[in-house]
């Protein structure tokens, strides 16, 4: 399936993923410090709304926190940093306040592709059912069953 | 309108504990049974029950038993939630992305 919004082509590889690509008219040294430098951050992430950076750690295992002041109230965003590969690659996990413990892995790659242009390609995965489906259809579960059927009946015994 | 005054204070006195929050995360991932969950988060099959019966009761839970296992999974209210929220995320994604192109406009002539 694909949606072509203003100015992304947006993919859904799964039912669990998301893959928006865009072009933008600047360096992918500009389009890197936008994303990893806070001062920039700030200036566009919010949406036009005020945004706070209370934390932004731009490395393997840093934490991040930014809090959005919307008209409609106050929203906390944050998550770990899973992989920083300057001028190409950020890979970090990415929490709402209000959906408490449902948690996105993002990736945003980048790309140079000439002429001072920037191919920006954001993959999202969800935790969802269908993950869970996936691994009940690969047989791991059986087995994982089969231990914890085993460990049940341990526990059982010994209560 | 006093039963969704309920059910709405029984999700959010479901999602204020940490540990809940964890196990809605790990559902969330494929299901699990109740000792696999009390495993997971080092507690007591008493303890772990009671979290997955404040969870059940909020609808975020759903419970079964196959032979002498209970497994969980998510609830209709959680599988409700996380459609919405996935759409509410590509819409933000769209327009931060939207913000990012207008603030490279913006700032073109910093580019050395």
């Amino acid at each position: 399936m694909t949606t072509t919004s203003a100015r992304s082509k947006i993919t859904k590889p799964s039912d669990r993923q998301i893959r928006v690509e865009r072009v933008f008219d600047a360096s992918v040294d500009r389009v890197w410090r936008a994303f990893t430098d806070p001062k920039l951050v700030a200036e566009w992430w919010g949406r036009g709304n005020t945004l706070v950076i209370e934390r932004m750690e731009v490395e393997r295992g840093g934490h991040w926190r930014y809090v959005e002041h919307a008209p409609d109230g106050t929203h906390g965003f944050e998550g770990r940093y899973r992989e920083v590969t300057p001028q190409e690659r950020i890979v970090r996990t990415f929490e709402w306040d209000g959906m408490p413990g449902y948690v996105i892995v993002e990736s945003t790659e980048l790309e140079d592709i000439g002429n001072g242009r920037t191919r920006v390609v954001t993959t999202s995965l969800f935790h969802t059912t269908e993950e869970r489906d996936g691994m009940l259809n690969s047989g791991m579960e059986g087995g994982l069953n089969q231990s914890y059927e085993a460990l049940d009946r341990l526990l059982a015994k010994t209560r | 309108m006093v039963q969704y005054q309920r059910n709405l204070d029984a999700t959010f006195a479901a999602v204020a504990d940490s540990t809940r929050r964890g196990i809605l995360e790990r559902l969330g991932r494929r299901e699990a049974s109740i000792t696999e969950l009390a495993q997971t988060f080092e507690m007591t099959l008493t303890g772990m029950k009671k979290h997955v019966r404040l969870l059940e009761d909020a609808g975020l839970v759903r419970t079964a038993k196959i032979g002498r296992v209970r497994m969980c999974r998510l609830g209709p209210r959680r599988l409700a939630d996380e459609a919405a929220w996935i759409g509410k995320y590509q819409k933000m994604l769209d327009a931060r992305l939207d913000s990012l192109g207008e603030f490279l406009e913006r700032t073109k002539g910093d580019d050395r």
